[in-house]
Protein backbone atom coordinates (compact mmCIF):
# COMPACT_ATOMS: atom_id res chain seq x y z
CA UNK A 1 0.00 0.00 0.00
CA UNK A 2 1.47 3.66 -0.81
CA UNK A 3 1.27 6.20 0.98
CA UNK A 4 -1.51 8.10 -0.58
CA UNK A 5 -3.54 4.82 -0.44
CA UNK A 6 -3.08 5.02 2.87
CA UNK A 7 -4.00 8.67 3.38
CA UNK A 8 -6.86 7.70 0.92
CA UNK A 9 -7.73 5.41 3.02
CA UNK A 10 -7.42 7.50 6.39
CA UNK A 11 -9.81 9.94 5.12
CA UNK A 12 -12.35 7.77 4.33
CA UNK A 13 -12.98 8.31 7.75
CA UNK A 14 -12.88 12.29 7.83
CA UNK A 15 -16.92 11.91 7.29
CA UNK A 16 -17.27 10.90 10.71
CA UNK A 17 -15.06 13.00 12.08
CA UNK A 18 -16.56 16.29 10.32
CA UNK A 19 -19.65 14.63 11.46
CA UNK A 20 -18.93 14.49 15.02
CA UNK A 21 -17.72 17.79 15.48
CA UNK A 22 -20.54 19.37 13.20
CA UNK A 23 -23.22 17.38 15.58
CA UNK A 24 -21.55 17.84 18.95
CA UNK A 25 -21.34 21.59 18.11
CA UNK A 26 -24.90 21.58 18.00
CA UNK A 27 -24.33 20.58 21.80
CA UNK A 28 -21.82 22.81 22.39
CA UNK A 29 -22.75 26.18 21.38
CA UNK A 30 -26.08 26.17 23.52
CA UNK A 31 -24.33 24.72 26.62
CA UNK A 32 -21.52 27.68 26.98
CA UNK A 33 -23.82 30.23 25.86
CA UNK A 34 -26.42 29.41 28.42
CA UNK A 35 -24.49 28.03 30.96
CA UNK A 36 -21.65 30.63 30.64
CA UNK A 37 -24.36 33.43 30.84
CA UNK A 38 -26.41 31.38 33.89
CA UNK A 39 -23.07 31.19 35.94
CA UNK A 40 -22.62 34.98 35.39
CA UNK A 41 -26.11 36.30 36.49
CA UNK A 42 -27.19 33.86 39.08
CA UNK A 43 -26.35 33.92 42.46
CA UNK A 44 -26.49 31.92 45.41
CA UNK A 45 -28.11 27.99 45.34
CA UNK A 46 -28.79 28.14 41.42
CA UNK A 47 -24.95 29.63 40.71
CA UNK A 48 -23.96 26.63 42.92
CA UNK A 49 -26.08 24.28 40.52
CA UNK A 50 -24.94 25.99 37.89
CA UNK A 51 -21.52 24.95 38.40
CA UNK A 52 -22.14 22.02 39.95
CA UNK A 53 -23.58 20.64 35.76
CA UNK A 54 -20.92 22.94 34.44
CA UNK A 55 -17.84 21.03 36.59
CA UNK A 56 -18.95 17.60 35.90
CA UNK A 57 -18.74 18.09 31.92
CA UNK A 58 -15.37 19.80 32.08
CA UNK A 59 -14.10 18.02 35.19
CA UNK A 60 -14.85 14.59 34.11
CA UNK A 61 -12.16 12.43 31.36
CA UNK A 62 -13.44 12.27 28.30
CA UNK A 63 -13.11 8.57 27.43
CA UNK A 64 -14.60 7.53 30.72
CA UNK A 65 -17.81 9.52 29.87
CA UNK A 66 -17.83 7.78 26.64
CA UNK A 67 -18.01 4.57 27.76
CA UNK A 68 -20.33 5.63 30.76
CA UNK A 69 -22.64 6.87 28.28
CA UNK A 70 -22.13 3.93 25.48
CA UNK A 71 -21.60 0.79 27.69
CA UNK A 72 -23.71 1.67 31.15
CA UNK A 73 -26.90 3.72 29.74
CA UNK A 74 -27.95 0.39 27.94
CA UNK A 75 -28.21 -1.20 31.23
CA UNK A 76 -30.61 1.40 32.99
CA UNK A 77 -32.21 0.87 29.56
CA UNK A 78 -31.77 4.02 27.58
CA UNK A 79 -29.88 3.26 24.76
CA UNK A 80 -28.34 6.14 22.61
CA UNK A 81 -25.90 4.89 19.29
CA UNK A 82 -22.76 6.01 19.03
CA UNK A 83 -22.89 9.14 17.41
CA UNK A 84 -25.22 10.78 19.50
CA UNK A 85 -23.20 9.39 22.30
CA UNK A 86 -20.00 10.71 20.73
CA UNK A 87 -21.48 13.91 19.79
CA UNK A 88 -23.40 14.52 23.16
CA UNK A 89 -20.08 13.87 25.66
CA UNK A 90 -17.48 15.19 22.99
CA UNK A 91 -19.71 18.42 22.52
CA UNK A 92 -20.77 19.15 26.22
CA UNK A 93 -16.91 18.84 27.19
CA UNK A 94 -16.07 20.85 24.98
CA UNK A 95 -19.17 23.41 25.75
CA UNK A 96 -17.85 22.99 29.24
CA UNK A 97 -14.73 24.88 28.79
CA UNK A 98 -16.42 27.33 26.12
CA UNK A 99 -18.68 28.40 29.19
CA UNK A 100 -15.85 29.59 31.21
CA UNK A 101 -14.88 31.90 28.06
CA UNK A 102 -18.18 33.00 27.75
CA UNK A 103 -18.40 34.03 31.65
CA UNK A 104 -14.88 35.33 31.58
CA UNK A 105 -15.53 37.25 28.69
CA UNK A 106 -18.70 38.87 30.49
CA UNK A 107 -17.02 39.55 33.66
CA UNK A 108 -14.59 41.45 32.25
CA UNK A 109 -16.38 43.85 30.44
CA UNK A 110 -16.14 47.41 32.73
CA UNK A 111 -19.16 47.87 35.19
CA UNK A 112 -19.32 51.39 33.26
CA UNK A 113 -20.94 49.11 30.47
CA UNK A 114 -23.86 47.48 32.21
CA UNK A 115 -24.43 51.24 34.17
CA UNK A 116 -24.76 52.71 30.82
CA UNK A 117 -27.14 50.65 29.72
CA UNK A 118 -29.50 50.76 33.44
CA UNK A 119 -29.45 54.42 33.00
CA UNK A 120 -30.81 54.36 29.60
CA UNK A 121 -33.54 51.96 31.26
CA UNK A 122 -32.42 49.22 28.96
CA UNK A 123 -33.78 45.88 30.98
CA UNK A 124 -31.45 43.68 32.39
CA UNK A 125 -31.96 40.91 29.66
CA UNK A 126 -31.36 43.78 26.46
CA UNK A 127 -28.32 44.65 28.63
CA UNK A 128 -27.10 41.76 28.41
CA UNK A 129 -28.18 40.40 24.87
CA UNK A 130 -27.24 44.17 23.00
CA UNK A 131 -24.46 45.08 25.05
CA UNK A 132 -22.21 42.55 27.07
CA UNK A 133 -23.14 39.07 24.64
CA UNK A 134 -21.85 40.98 21.89
CA UNK A 135 -18.70 42.39 23.21
CA UNK A 136 -17.82 39.06 25.41
CA UNK A 137 -18.29 36.73 22.58
CA UNK A 138 -16.12 39.09 20.47
CA UNK A 139 -13.62 39.37 23.44
CA UNK A 140 -13.14 35.81 23.33
CA UNK A 141 -13.44 34.71 19.95
CA UNK A 142 -9.62 33.49 20.15
CA UNK A 143 -10.31 30.87 22.99
CA UNK A 144 -13.91 29.63 20.66
CA UNK A 145 -11.25 28.68 17.84
CA UNK A 146 -9.39 27.13 20.36
CA UNK A 147 -12.15 24.94 21.96
CA UNK A 148 -13.07 24.49 18.10
CA UNK A 149 -9.99 22.66 17.19
CA UNK A 150 -9.61 20.80 21.00
CA UNK A 151 -13.21 19.48 19.81
CA UNK A 152 -12.16 18.23 15.92
CA UNK A 153 -9.13 16.68 17.74
CA UNK A 154 -11.05 14.51 20.77
CA UNK A 155 -13.30 13.25 18.00
CA UNK A 156 -9.62 10.34 17.90
CA UNK A 157 -12.14 9.31 20.90
CA UNK A 158 -15.10 8.06 19.34
CA UNK A 159 -13.34 5.41 17.46
CA UNK A 160 -13.37 3.43 21.06
CA UNK A 161 -17.12 3.43 21.06
CA UNK A 162 -16.93 2.11 17.31
CA UNK A 163 -17.09 4.93 15.24
CA UNK A 164 -15.30 4.67 12.24
CA UNK A 165 -13.31 7.74 11.95
CA UNK A 166 -10.00 8.45 10.72
CA UNK A 167 -8.58 7.27 14.15
CA UNK A 168 -10.20 3.87 13.46
CA UNK A 169 -9.55 3.68 9.86
CA UNK A 170 -5.78 4.21 10.76
CA UNK A 171 -6.34 1.31 12.84
CA UNK A 172 -7.94 -0.88 10.57
CA UNK A 173 -5.23 -0.49 7.65
CA UNK A 174 -2.50 -0.87 10.51
CA UNK A 175 -4.07 -4.49 11.00
CA UNK A 176 -4.03 -5.56 7.56
CA UNK A 177 -0.63 -3.40 6.12
CA UNK A 178 2.02 -3.95 9.37
CA UNK A 179 3.54 -0.14 8.83
CA UNK A 180 2.99 1.77 11.82
CA UNK A 181 5.10 4.73 10.88
CA UNK A 182 3.95 5.64 7.41
CA UNK A 183 -0.11 4.90 8.77
CA UNK A 184 0.45 7.25 11.81
CA UNK A 185 2.26 9.60 10.45
CA UNK A 186 -0.52 9.67 7.67
CA UNK A 187 -2.54 10.49 10.70
CA UNK A 188 -1.26 13.10 12.33
CA UNK A 189 -1.15 15.05 8.80
CA UNK A 190 -4.62 14.16 8.29
CA UNK A 191 -5.70 16.17 11.58
CA UNK A 192 -3.29 18.69 10.68
CA UNK A 193 -4.56 19.54 7.60
CA UNK A 194 -8.39 19.43 9.08
CA UNK A 195 -7.17 21.47 12.55
CA UNK A 196 -5.23 24.00 10.62
CA UNK A 197 -7.76 25.60 8.15
CA UNK A 198 -9.75 26.40 11.49
CA UNK A 199 -7.09 28.29 12.79
CA UNK A 200 -6.85 30.20 9.76
CA UNK A 201 -10.48 31.15 9.47
CA UNK A 202 -10.23 31.75 13.26
CA UNK A 203 -7.06 34.51 12.49
CA UNK A 204 -9.71 35.74 9.79
CA UNK A 205 -12.89 35.82 11.96
CA UNK A 206 -10.74 37.73 14.60
CA UNK A 207 -9.74 40.44 12.39
CA UNK A 208 -12.78 40.78 10.98
CA UNK A 209 -14.46 41.06 14.13
CA UNK A 210 -11.91 42.93 15.99
CA UNK A 211 -10.10 44.93 13.07
CA UNK A 212 -8.58 47.58 15.63
CA UNK A 213 -6.80 44.88 17.73
CA UNK A 214 -5.72 42.48 14.86
CA UNK A 215 -5.19 38.86 14.66
CA UNK A 216 -1.66 37.40 14.86
CA UNK A 217 0.37 37.37 11.68
CA UNK A 218 2.58 34.60 10.21
CA UNK A 219 1.64 31.08 9.98
CA UNK B 1 -24.59 73.16 60.33
CA UNK B 2 -26.07 73.05 56.76
CA UNK B 3 -25.90 76.35 55.55
CA UNK B 4 -29.14 77.56 53.72
CA UNK B 5 -28.69 81.18 53.15
CA UNK B 6 -30.24 82.88 50.22
CA UNK B 7 -31.31 79.62 48.33
CA UNK B 8 -34.13 80.72 45.82
CA UNK B 9 -37.25 80.64 46.75
CA UNK B 10 -38.96 78.24 44.62
CA UNK B 11 -37.27 74.93 46.33
CA UNK B 12 -39.80 76.10 48.64
CA UNK B 13 -42.46 75.62 46.05
CA UNK B 14 -45.00 72.16 47.19
CA UNK B 15 -44.13 70.09 43.96
CA UNK B 16 -40.02 69.97 43.35
CA UNK B 17 -38.87 67.91 41.00
CA UNK B 18 -36.80 66.22 43.38
CA UNK B 19 -37.13 65.41 47.10
CA UNK B 20 -34.12 63.50 48.74
CA UNK B 21 -35.19 63.52 52.43
CA UNK B 22 -33.13 61.88 55.21
CA UNK B 23 -31.11 59.61 52.51
CA UNK B 24 -28.45 57.45 54.11
CA UNK B 25 -26.52 54.90 52.43
CA UNK B 26 -23.89 52.48 53.58
CA UNK B 27 -20.82 50.48 52.08
CA UNK B 28 -20.35 47.78 54.26
CA UNK B 29 -19.03 49.72 57.33
CA UNK B 30 -18.70 53.08 55.25
CA UNK B 31 -21.13 55.87 55.94
CA UNK B 32 -20.73 57.22 52.66
CA UNK B 33 -23.99 59.37 52.67
CA UNK B 34 -25.20 60.90 55.87
CA UNK B 35 -28.62 62.79 56.31
CA UNK B 36 -28.54 63.85 52.79
CA UNK B 37 -31.34 66.74 52.63
CA UNK B 38 -31.56 68.16 49.00
CA UNK B 39 -34.49 69.56 47.01
CA UNK B 40 -34.40 69.99 42.91
CA UNK B 41 -36.53 72.72 41.95
CA UNK B 42 -37.61 72.66 37.99
CA UNK B 43 -34.80 73.90 35.90
CA UNK B 44 -32.56 74.01 38.42
CA UNK B 45 -28.19 73.60 37.75
CA UNK B 46 -26.39 72.53 40.48
CA UNK B 47 -23.48 72.21 40.94
CA UNK B 48 -21.94 69.17 43.57
CA UNK B 49 -18.13 69.62 44.97
CA UNK B 50 -16.38 68.76 47.36
CA UNK B 51 -13.15 66.89 48.01
CA UNK B 52 -13.21 62.77 46.91
CA UNK B 53 -14.24 60.18 49.03
CA UNK B 54 -17.13 62.63 50.25
CA UNK B 55 -20.31 60.74 48.36
CA UNK B 56 -20.87 63.05 45.23
CA UNK B 57 -20.98 60.23 42.66
CA UNK B 58 -22.89 58.47 45.11
CA UNK B 59 -25.52 60.70 45.82
CA UNK B 60 -25.92 61.62 42.21
CA UNK B 61 -26.07 57.24 41.49
CA UNK B 62 -28.77 57.10 44.07
CA UNK B 63 -30.84 59.79 42.32
CA UNK B 64 -31.31 57.18 38.97
CA UNK B 65 -31.06 54.36 41.17
CA UNK B 66 -27.87 53.04 39.78
CA UNK B 67 -26.99 52.83 44.06
CA UNK B 68 -29.43 51.39 46.45
CA UNK B 69 -29.66 53.41 49.65
CA UNK B 70 -30.63 51.81 53.28
CA UNK B 71 -32.29 54.96 54.57
CA UNK B 72 -34.63 57.89 53.59
CA UNK B 73 -36.68 58.25 50.67
CA UNK B 74 -36.12 59.63 47.28
CA UNK B 75 -39.17 61.10 45.36
CA UNK B 76 -39.94 62.14 41.99
CA UNK B 77 -42.61 64.65 40.97
CA UNK B 78 -43.92 63.62 44.81
CA UNK B 79 -43.55 59.85 43.49
CA UNK B 80 -41.65 58.00 46.04
CA UNK B 81 -38.51 55.87 44.90
CA UNK B 82 -38.27 52.90 46.61
CA UNK B 83 -35.81 50.28 46.58
CA UNK B 84 -37.43 47.96 44.01
CA UNK B 85 -36.53 47.65 40.81
CA UNK B 86 -39.20 49.17 39.31
CA UNK B 87 -38.80 52.30 41.24
CA UNK B 88 -35.14 52.07 39.94
CA UNK B 89 -36.44 52.27 36.25
CA UNK B 90 -38.84 54.85 37.16
CA UNK B 91 -36.09 56.73 37.92
CA UNK B 92 -33.54 55.81 34.78
CA UNK B 93 -36.42 56.68 32.77
CA UNK B 94 -36.54 60.26 33.54
CA UNK B 95 -32.86 61.07 34.12
CA UNK B 96 -30.15 60.82 31.62
CA UNK B 97 -26.47 60.50 33.02
CA UNK B 98 -23.33 61.02 31.63
CA UNK B 99 -20.35 59.36 32.98
CA UNK B 100 -16.62 59.93 33.89
CA UNK B 101 -15.45 57.58 31.63
CA UNK B 102 -18.02 58.07 28.68
CA UNK B 103 -19.60 54.74 28.78
CA UNK B 104 -20.11 54.99 25.04
CA UNK B 105 -20.25 51.13 23.54
CA UNK B 106 -17.64 50.37 21.79
CA UNK B 107 -19.28 47.93 19.15
CA UNK B 108 -22.11 49.98 18.22
CA UNK B 109 -21.24 53.40 15.93
CA UNK B 110 -22.29 56.56 18.02
CA UNK B 111 -25.33 56.77 16.01
CA UNK B 112 -26.51 53.34 17.20
CA UNK B 113 -25.23 54.38 20.64
CA UNK B 114 -28.01 57.36 20.37
CA UNK B 115 -30.54 55.14 18.99
CA UNK B 116 -30.16 51.62 20.79
CA UNK B 117 -32.46 53.36 23.92
CA UNK B 118 -34.97 55.09 21.26
CA UNK B 119 -35.67 51.71 19.34
CA UNK B 120 -35.36 49.01 23.10
CA UNK B 121 -37.11 51.53 25.38
CA UNK B 122 -39.28 53.97 23.79
CA UNK B 123 -40.07 51.76 20.85
CA UNK B 124 -39.82 54.19 18.14
CA UNK B 125 -39.33 53.17 14.91
CA UNK B 126 -35.32 53.37 13.11
CA UNK B 127 -36.31 56.50 10.69
CA UNK B 128 -37.58 58.58 14.20
CA UNK B 129 -34.96 57.43 16.48
CA UNK B 130 -32.17 58.38 13.42
CA UNK B 131 -33.86 61.49 13.22
CA UNK B 132 -33.77 62.33 16.99
CA UNK B 133 -30.23 61.33 17.50
CA UNK B 134 -29.28 63.13 14.78
CA UNK B 135 -30.72 66.57 16.00
CA UNK B 136 -29.20 65.74 19.41
CA UNK B 137 -25.71 64.65 17.73
CA UNK B 138 -25.74 68.21 15.87
CA UNK B 139 -26.36 70.26 18.95
CA UNK B 140 -23.25 68.54 20.38
CA UNK B 141 -21.25 69.49 16.99
CA UNK B 142 -20.35 65.76 15.99
CA UNK B 143 -23.13 65.01 13.16
CA UNK B 144 -20.07 63.96 10.97
CA UNK B 145 -19.22 61.59 13.55
CA UNK B 146 -22.51 59.21 13.66
CA UNK B 147 -21.39 56.50 11.82
CA UNK B 148 -17.87 56.38 13.44
CA UNK B 149 -17.18 53.92 16.33
CA UNK B 150 -15.99 55.41 20.17
CA UNK B 151 -12.64 54.38 19.34
CA UNK B 152 -12.10 56.81 16.52
CA UNK B 153 -13.37 59.59 18.35
CA UNK B 154 -11.51 62.33 20.56
CA UNK B 155 -12.00 61.77 24.33
CA UNK B 156 -13.96 65.23 23.97
CA UNK B 157 -16.04 64.46 21.47
CA UNK B 158 -16.78 61.03 22.36
CA UNK B 159 -18.32 62.47 25.93
CA UNK B 160 -19.91 65.27 24.01
CA UNK B 161 -21.84 61.36 22.30
CA UNK B 162 -22.21 60.61 25.63
CA UNK B 163 -24.58 63.81 26.31
CA UNK B 164 -26.38 63.25 22.96
CA UNK B 165 -27.09 59.82 23.65
CA UNK B 166 -28.40 61.39 27.12
CA UNK B 167 -30.27 63.87 25.62
CA UNK B 168 -32.13 61.41 23.37
CA UNK B 169 -34.55 59.75 25.96
CA UNK B 170 -35.40 63.49 26.37
CA UNK B 171 -35.12 63.64 30.74
CA UNK B 172 -36.53 65.41 32.87
CA UNK B 173 -32.98 65.96 34.95
CA UNK B 174 -29.38 65.19 33.98
CA UNK B 175 -26.85 64.36 35.76
CA UNK B 176 -23.24 64.53 35.10
CA UNK B 177 -20.73 62.68 37.44
CA UNK B 178 -17.64 64.17 36.73
CA UNK B 179 -17.81 64.69 32.88
CA UNK B 180 -14.46 66.16 32.25
CA UNK B 181 -12.31 64.72 35.10
CA UNK B 182 -10.89 62.04 32.14
CA UNK B 183 -10.18 64.33 29.51
CA UNK B 184 -7.23 66.05 28.46
CA UNK B 185 -7.26 69.97 29.25
CA UNK B 186 -7.61 71.01 25.42
CA UNK B 187 -10.20 68.78 25.19
CA UNK B 188 -12.38 70.08 28.77
CA UNK B 189 -14.02 72.84 27.33
CA UNK B 190 -15.44 72.08 24.19
CA UNK B 191 -17.42 69.66 26.27
CA UNK B 192 -18.35 72.79 29.50
CA UNK B 193 -19.40 74.38 26.25
CA UNK B 194 -21.63 71.66 25.27
CA UNK B 195 -23.06 71.71 29.28
CA UNK B 196 -23.12 75.50 28.99
CA UNK B 197 -25.26 75.40 26.11
CA UNK B 198 -27.60 72.93 27.55
CA UNK B 199 -28.28 74.82 30.73
CA UNK B 200 -29.23 77.41 28.71
CA UNK B 201 -32.17 75.42 26.67
CA UNK B 202 -33.30 75.25 30.60
CA UNK B 203 -32.81 71.88 31.61
CA UNK B 204 -32.53 70.61 35.13
CA UNK B 205 -28.87 69.87 35.79
CA UNK B 206 -27.03 67.95 38.62
CA UNK B 207 -23.41 68.35 37.93
CA UNK B 208 -20.97 66.72 40.23
CA UNK B 209 -17.59 68.67 38.92
CA UNK B 210 -14.42 70.10 40.29
CA UNK B 211 -14.43 72.85 36.80
CA UNK B 212 -15.16 75.71 39.71
CA UNK B 213 -14.99 77.97 36.39
CA UNK B 214 -18.32 76.41 34.88
CA UNK B 215 -19.91 76.51 38.27
CA UNK B 216 -19.36 80.00 38.73
CA UNK B 217 -20.87 80.78 35.20
CA UNK B 218 -23.19 77.79 35.14
CA UNK B 219 -24.98 76.91 38.60
CA UNK B 220 -27.20 78.69 40.59
CA UNK B 221 -26.72 76.31 43.55
CA UNK B 222 -23.56 74.61 44.85
CA UNK B 223 -24.06 71.78 47.05
CA UNK B 224 -20.77 71.33 48.89
CA UNK B 225 -19.82 67.92 50.20
CA UNK B 226 -17.66 66.60 53.08
CA UNK B 227 -17.28 63.12 54.39
CA UNK B 228 -20.55 62.20 53.14
CA UNK B 229 -22.76 64.72 54.56
CA UNK B 230 -23.95 67.93 52.84
CA UNK B 231 -22.05 70.85 55.07
CA UNK B 232 -22.99 73.41 52.93
CA UNK B 233 -25.81 74.61 50.42
CA UNK B 234 -25.98 77.98 48.68
CA UNK B 235 -26.48 80.15 45.71
CA UNK B 236 -23.55 79.71 43.31
CA UNK B 237 -22.93 83.74 44.11
CA UNK B 238 -22.87 83.64 47.92
CA UNK B 239 -20.84 80.15 47.83
CA UNK B 240 -17.68 82.00 46.03
CA UNK B 241 -18.17 85.10 48.06
CA UNK B 242 -18.75 83.65 51.30
CA UNK B 243 -18.73 80.46 51.74
CA UNK B 244 -19.35 79.55 55.59
CA UNK B 245 -18.34 76.23 56.59
CA UNK B 246 -14.53 76.31 57.02
CA UNK B 247 -14.07 72.97 55.01
CA UNK B 248 -15.62 74.50 52.26
CA UNK B 249 -13.52 77.71 52.14
CA UNK B 250 -10.38 75.34 52.80
CA UNK B 251 -11.72 73.51 49.48
CA UNK B 252 -12.12 77.20 47.59
CA UNK B 253 -9.35 78.25 48.65
CA UNK B 254 -7.19 75.16 47.23
CA UNK B 255 -9.35 74.73 44.46
CA UNK B 256 -8.75 78.63 43.07
CA UNK B 257 -5.39 79.05 43.86
CA UNK B 258 -4.11 77.34 40.72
Amino acid sequence: MSMLDIWLGILQGLRITAAVTAYGLVFAVPFALVFGVAQFVTTGLTRFLVTAVIEFWRSSAVVVLLFVFYYVLPVMGITLSAMTVSALVLGLNSGGYASQAVRAGLQSLPAGQREAGMALGLSRPAILLLIELPQALVAMSPTFVNNLIQLVKATSLVSLVTLTDMTFRAKEISQTEYDPVAIYSALLLAFFVVCYPIALAGRWLEARVNPERGAPRGI
Amino acid sequence: MLDRRALPTSTLQPFPLVRIDGLNKWFGALHVLQNIDLTLRPGARVVVCGPSGSGKSTLIRCINGLERFQKGTIEFEGRSLGKSDRDAAMARRLTGMVFQSFNLFPHLTVLANCTLALRRVLLKSAHEAEEIAMRHLTAVHIPEKAQAYPAQLSGGQQQRAAIARALCLDPRIMLFDEPTSALDPEMIKEVLDVMIALAKTGVTMVCVTHEMGFAREVADEIVFMDQGSIVEHASSSDFFSRAAHPRARLFLDTILSH
